[in-house]
């Protein structure tokens, strides 16, 4: 299988990080090599936030190059709107959740929030394919907003693109979330899963 | 997660782990057996402490989070001259803290080894500029090794104990963002055990070794630090990190240090030119391997270096071209070949890489056409204080005060730490050059547009006594910071306030940890590194000894309390000390000591007046004319209850 870049995208607090680990150690553990550059602020919550994660044999640097990704997760439309501008490559895919985090910026009415209709429409002519996902609420279903990052990574997984497989996947979550958590994780996750396969 | 704690500990060699870069600088230190680490935190360097302090109650070493960095590199620097290993870890501006010790330190260099990691950070993502942390491996006489990925971090940092030793010098690892905050796949390394007793001869070597002032003096010790460096010449030419493709007989070539190695890896890949350059990957800026090199230059007709910084490596590549090959041309940041400031890059490098060998990339004019227009469409989005934050409620307080006694053009001094924010401006706003000849008053409308000057911690606090000794009369003078910032740089401005007389507001914005840089415990926090418990430090009783008279503390979730006591202040004819203490909410939430009140939003009393929203907090939002309260974000914190004028917020019960 090709290399492949990946770039998870969403608002500082969602979880893309984490999300990323995951992908990126399950691919090590199955016997890639992985890269992750992170973009992510201080600790403080609401910057936009991307990791970009490479899995491959041949890969060098953690930033996937300008229209250079295959898949853009976004946890967030605005922040998948901003790095499909960029990133997204011919034929790539945006996997959305659908629900907004407004900015301050048009909190404030200092700039307006892209309807999904402009997104969809950017990706047409960007050549590319969307999927949407309430995983907001998803998440909330599998017990905790939080895992929404997890519900997502469920969808990723069904989209068959990932060189890894979802036994793998699971286990690294299990790993990576806090013992307490691992069921509703878990729940996140299949949820993900079966919500493509509708 | 628990695991990183286990993993960075395994003796595990051989295993395949993902490693942060700032993690695998810390396996590399825990694999040569380090006694002693010390760091102040700055992003993106603070995970290499975090990490080494995961590990240090396993192995039976010293690892701390210190005042500041100069203190840091002093404990390790203590540690080293007794034969023990230390590293310290900084960000790029930390090294301007450290460098007056360093400059002096080198005259004797250390016994045991003393890495100096430290974390540049182009583009200044988390920094308030892009200085370049290698030519001070020149300034003070000393190497720099440089990683282009996470393993090398992990074998050069191991490897920069023994380089240390051999030389007797500290020695550089300089990282950057994209190696710090980046991941990668790790092959692990043994654990050395180092059972050293530390010992101590004030003669070791050489008279008088670790006193500059001993015989026989300061120019003798500058002679021996020059002798230093020539003694591994040969040495790097065979380091690994050093490597030379020549090809067959190709008429151009690539240097790539660092993280450039990476770039130049994935950029030659992608434009099909793999075997048809020369390549030569560098992890050591200084020295450079001046024999490998030649053979480059004598070899090809053009050169591009590929670096992430300044122009480190082409000023000395342009050097030594002059005496091995003058007709070859150096092609970089110099030529304008590769941008002058800011990151780079694979698409940097690929553009370069085409000029260097006069070949077109593809372009496709719809499709950024496209691109740009998209972008168009992409609604910036500010970073904010988080829901919640004390620092809101400070800012609230200080530009109602402002308003009421602040004069007519208030002059507010920023500093360091979450609190920054508030002169981060608003993204989605333009701000226009001014050319008044007279102060002027800019209308506050969220506080992120608070900050009047912001430069470095500590800076706020002393700019504000010199606007008082010029005989600023236009408004009052404030200067912020917040406790973390207190300790590492404040104290000594607070005392020269005090002793010179000046006037003005210090708010002292506590929320009992370092947030920004990812909540590393203080002297206020109560716990150490380690997380053994510790005596808590008072901030108040600091400024009361160092002779301030005028001292309050608040609690900024109180805005009238808040208002009132920076009223008073503002009015007071001293130097005068507010203390706004709120632990930070993130961290009260992640610790579960945050209690939250249920907010409810009456839509019908709210006339959309948007004070809520000029309040800040992300938790408000405005939709349709109207305020409201993300119900996700908001946790209760009731502050924007406070402002809001109809009493459409309230607390429920
Ligand atoms: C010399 C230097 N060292 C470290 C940093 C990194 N840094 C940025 S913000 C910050 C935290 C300051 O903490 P505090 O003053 O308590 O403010 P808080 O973030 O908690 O509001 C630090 C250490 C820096 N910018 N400069």
């Amino acid at each position: 299988m090709a290399d492949l870049n990946l770039i998870i995208a969403g608002v500082g607090g969602q979880g893309s990080i984490l999300a990323s680990h995951i992908v990126a150690t399950a691919a090590i553990r199955d016997g890639l090599r992985a890269r992750v550059g992170e973009t992510f602020g201080a600790a403080m919550r609401g910057g936009a936030v991307a990791s970009h994660v490479r899995i491959g044999k041949e890969i060098h640097a953690p930033l996937v190059p300008k229209d250079g990704a295959e898949i853009v997760l976004a946890l967030e439309p605005l922040e998948g709107l901003r790095n499909i501008a960029n990133f997204l490559g011919k034929g790539g895919l945006l996997l959305t959740n659908t629900r907004p985090w407004l900015p301050v910026d048009v909190n404030i009415g200092r700039a307006e929030y892209p309807s999904m209709e402009s997104i969809k429409d950017a990706i047409d002519k960007l050549g590319g394919k969307i999927v949407e996902i309430d995983a907001t609420s998803l998440a909330q279903q599998a017990g905790n907003v939080r895992t929404m990052n997890i519900v997502m990574l469920g969808a990723l997984a069904a989209t068959g693109k990932l060189p890894i497989s979802v036994e793998t996947l699971k286990q690294v979550i299990k790993e990576n979330v806090p013992p307490k958590t691992i069921d509703v994780n878990l729940r996140a996750f299949e949820l993900g899963l079966s919500s493509m396969k509708k | 997660m628990a695991k990183i704690a286990d993993l960075i500990v395994e003796d595990a060699p051989g295993k395949r782990v993902l490693l942060m870069g700032n993690e695998a600088i810390a396996r590399g230190a825990i694999e040569a057996g380090v006694g002693v680490a010390a760091s102040y935190p700055g992003t993106p360097a603070s995970e290499i402490l975090e990490t080494l302090a995961l590990a240090a109650p396993k192995l039976g070493f010293h690892a701390e989070w210190s005042t500041n960095e100069k203190v840091a590199f002093e404990v390790a620097a203590g540690a080293a001259i007794t034969g023990a290993r230390a590293i310290t870890s900084m960000k790029n501006a930390g090294l301007n803290w450290v460098m007056d010790m360093l400059m002096t330190l080198v005259y004797g260099g250390v016994r045991g080894g003393f890495v100096i990691a430290v974390a540049d950070d182009p583009d200044a993502h988390y920094s308030s500029n892009e200085q370049d942390t290698r030519f001070a491996a020149f300034y003070g006489e000393i190497p720099c090794l440089e990683p282009s990925n996470s393993q090398e971090a992990k074998d050069m940092t191991c490897y920069a104990f023994e380089l240390s030793e051999q030389l007797e010098l500290p020695v550089f690892v300089r990282s950057v963002t994209r190696i710090s905050h980046a991941s990668g796949d790790v092959e692990l390394g043994k654990i050395q055990k180092l059972d050293r007793k530390p010992v101590f001869d004030k003669h070791w070597k050489l008279p008088w070794r670790w006193n500059v002032y001993g015989p026989p003096g300061a120019v003798e010790k500058h002679r021996w630090l020059h002798d230093q460096m020539p003694k591994i010449k040969k040495l790097v030419e065979t380091l690994p990190w050093n490597k030379l493709e020549l090809g067959k007989t190709p008429s151009c070539g690539i240097i790539a240090s660092g993280i450039g190695a990476s770039y130049a890896r994935d950029a030659i890949k992608m434009l099909g030119l793999e075997g048809k350059v020369a390549f030569l990957k560098l992890g050591t800026p200084a020295p450079i391997p001046e024999r490998l090199i030649g053979r480059l230059l004598k070899a090809v007709k053009s050169v591009l270096v590929v670096e992430e910084g300044e122009p480190v490596v082409e000023l000395q590549v342009k050097a030594l071209a002059k005496d091995v090959n003058p007709e070859v041309k150096i092609l970089g940041r110099l030529t304008g070949t590769m941008p002058a400031v800011g990151e780079i890059n694979t698409d940097i490098a690929a553009q370069a890489i085409a000029k260097l060998t006069k070949r077109k990339l593809p372009q496709d004019v719809q499709r950024e056409q496209a691109q740009a227009e998209i972008k168009k469409l992409v609604a910036p989005r500010s970073s904010t204080l988080c829901a919640g934050c004390p620092h809101l409620g400070s800012y609230w307080a200080l530009k109602q005060a402002l308003r009421k006694v602040g004069g007519k053009v208030p002059l507010v001094n920023g500093d360091i730490g979450c609190y920054e924010q508030g002169g981060y401006g608003i993204a989605g706003k333009e701000y226009k050059p001014s050319f008044s000849t007279e102060s002027v008053r800019y209308p506050i409308e969220a506080p992120y547009e608070t900050l009047d000057t912001n430069y470095i911690m500590g800076g706020g606090v002393g700019l504000m006594q010199g606007q008082f000794h010029a005989g600023y009369k236009d408004g009052v003078m404030v200067g912020v910071a917040g406790d973390s910032t207190f300790f590492h740089a404040c104290i000594p401005a607070v005392i020269n306030a005090v002793y010179n007389k000046a006037r003005g507001l210090f708010l002292v914005m506590d929320n009992t940890w370092t947030a920004m840089t990812g909540h590393q415990p203080n002297p206020v926090t109560g716990i150490t590194a380690t997380g053994e418990a510790t005596k808590v430090l008072s901030i108040e009783e600091v400024a009361k000894a160092c002779g301030v008279e005028f001292i309050k503390v608040v609690d900024p979730y109180d805005l009238k309390a808040t208002t009132a006591a920076i009223e008073e202040a503002l009015k007071s004819d001293k130097f005068a000390i507010v203390v706004a203490r709120h632990v930070c909410t993130l961290q009260a939430q992640r610790q579960k000591k945050f209690v939250g009140k249920r907010m409810v939003f009456d839509r019908d009393k709210c006339t959309g007046c948007k004070i809520c929203v000029s309040f800040g907090c992300p938790g408000v939002v405005f939709k349709e004319g109207k305020a409201g309260l993300d119900p996700i974000l908001c946790n209760g914190c009731g502050m924007c209850a406070q402002v809001c004028p109809t009493g459409a917020i309230r607390a429920e019960g």
